[in-house]
């Protein structure tokens, strides 16, 4: 059976310490199932993404919305959780083992930090005071060194997500979008990256119901690829998580027939701007040592020739870790369905979903999927 | 019935005489920051081996934020060590240098290995 996306639906983002974190998952797992005109008892098994989530997380959250009684997965994968859930909930579909099945994505990190996320202790570069800013910023001089770059074509991702983001009423950091100035004078957090160049810490749930192409409305998976980092030492020389991106990519081109030119918009793992870039030049969508120029001319921006994160990315939007690939799929849905509002990217027949988790020293990423989704037919 | 706080065990290289004290597997040749019995790699057998303290900077990062003991702004830097592992390493005095600028090992600072010009 050839799997689809049958129905999406998120929370709002932000921070909601306040609430209960099994409230912020309901409302994304109702509206996915009105969505998909479906009932629980329509849902064979479920995939929970969720990194910071306390124990038993993904049943109370599915016991409360008529979900018990059936297989139940929770998956840690990083910044990736949610997308590994939804290539899980594909495959299930894809190989039979089940009809229709559900993958929700739910994180309350304001209940657990009171800033950045803090570096893992039993981990020896978490330990060493790696925290995520600085992994990434590590990658970010390494790359524009060897591209001979000025740090300030990074911000054009912050401005382009940013304005993006502004038209996203769901958003974390909607409001006024900062100028290209603005994000270069804020506040200096690792190396090259200020303040508006990471994600927010954010709250929030995004849920997905895959079942098959052949189901009303469906958004059907063109290709999904789910690889882990090979060992990343000093043998290699790329930034981290190039190797890993690319490799799930490969993947996909293959399974789908497709390239990189066939993509109309994509959604991808922009924690930090350096990340849209590493990863924008890894899937093969822009030439070495060009992403950024790309995004300050507009080529990646709404409007252009192929935009990315047209939600307003991580950077935006936000970053509920567990979440977040899930809220991605729901966008390039909205995107596919001709039913983004202001944001609609005209004409998207085909869309890239990329999520990249990491931070377990000495490998090349956790966990990282890419896929292509279609236009319901 | 509570819980219980541990600190624990360190997981960084450990650093004796300004080298870390590692060890190569004897079946692929790779290199590593631990003293391991099996090669992370390979499953080959490895024998103990000190690295250092001569190194390249492959990238460094200045830091803004606090994290741990440690108080902005503090600079950390991945070196590759001379025919050895990758390391993170705080870089001292703080700043960031270019890749490719070689460093040595200077000593330890609390468990955080550290780099000097």
């Amino acid at each position: 059976m050839n799997p689809a996306i049958v129905g999406v639906g998120t929370s709002g983002f932000g921070r909601f310490p306040t609430e209960r974190i099994e409230s912020l998952a309901w409302t994304a797992v109702v509206e996915a199932l009105d969505d998909a005109g479906l009932t629980p008892s329509d849902i064979d098994a479920a995939y929970v993404g969720s990194v910071f989530g306390p124990p038993g997380i993904a049943n109370r959250v599915l016991a409360g919305v008529g979900l018990a009684g059936i297989p139940v997965y929770r998956i840690e994968a990083a910044c990736a959780s949610g997308t590994v859930a939804l290539h899980e909930a594909q495959r299930a579909v894809r190989t039979g083992v089940h009809r229709r099945v559900l993958a929700v994505g739910v994180e309350q990190l304001s209940v657990v930090f009171d800033g950045p996320i803090v570096p893992e202790p039993t981990d020896p570069e978490g330990r060493a005071g790696l925290a995520l800013p600085a992994l990434y910023a590590l990658q970010a001089n390494r790359y524009l060194d060897a591209h001979g770059l000025d740090a300030s074509v990074l911000a054009h991702i912050a401005v382009k997500n940013k304005f993006a983001g502004s038209l996203n009423p769901r958003a974390h950091l909607g409001g006024t979008p900062p100028s290209f100035e603005q994000v270069l004078a804020s506040r200096p957090i690792a190396g090259p990256l200020t303040l508006l160049q990471c994600c927010p810490m954010t709250d929030g749930a995004a849920a997905v119901v895959v079942g098959a192409d052949t189901d009303p409305g469906a958004v059907p998976f063109l290709a999904s690829s789910f690889v882990s980092g090979p060992m990343w030492d000093a043998a290699g020389d790329e930034p981290w998580s190039m190797r890993t991106v690319a490799a799930a990519a490969a993947n996909v081109w293959e399974q789908s027939g497709r390239g990189p030119d066939d993509v109309n918009v994509a959604e991808m793992h922009d924690a930090f701007t350096i990340g849209e870039i590493l990863t924008t030049e890894a899937l093969g969508l822009a030439a070495p040592g060009t992403a950024g120029d790309l995004a300050g001319r507009g080529e990646t921006a709404l409007g252009g020739r192929l935009p990315i994160n047209p939600s307003g990315g991580l950077l935006s939007r936000g970053h509920p870790l567990g979440a977040t690939g899930l809220a991605q799929a729901a966008e390039l849905v909205w995107q596919l369905r001709g039913a983004a509002g202001p944001r609609q990217v005209e004409g998207a027949r085909v869309a890239l979903l990329e999520t990249m988790g990491g931070g377990a020293a000495g490998v090349d990423g956790n966990a990282c999927v890419v896929a292509l989704l279609g236009a319901p037919s | 019935m509570s819980s219980v706080t541990v600190e624990p065990a360190d997981p960084r290289p450990v650093v004796v005489d300004c080298r870390v004290h590692g060890s190569r597997c004897r079946s692929c040749g790779r290199p590593d920051a631990w003293v391991r019995e099996r090669c992370a790699a390979c499953l080959g057998p490895c024998e103990p081996e000190a690295f250092g303290p001569s190194g390249i900077v492959w990238s460094s990062a200045d830091v803004h934020l606090p994290i741990g003991h440690r108080l902005p702004p503090f600079t950390l830097a991945q070196v590759d060590l001379l025919d050895g592992p990758r390391v993170l390493a705080r870089l001292e005095p703080t700043g960031e240098l270019a890749p490719g600028t070689p460093v040595q090992i200077v000593g330890s600072d609390d468990g955080d290995v550290v780099v000097g010009p």
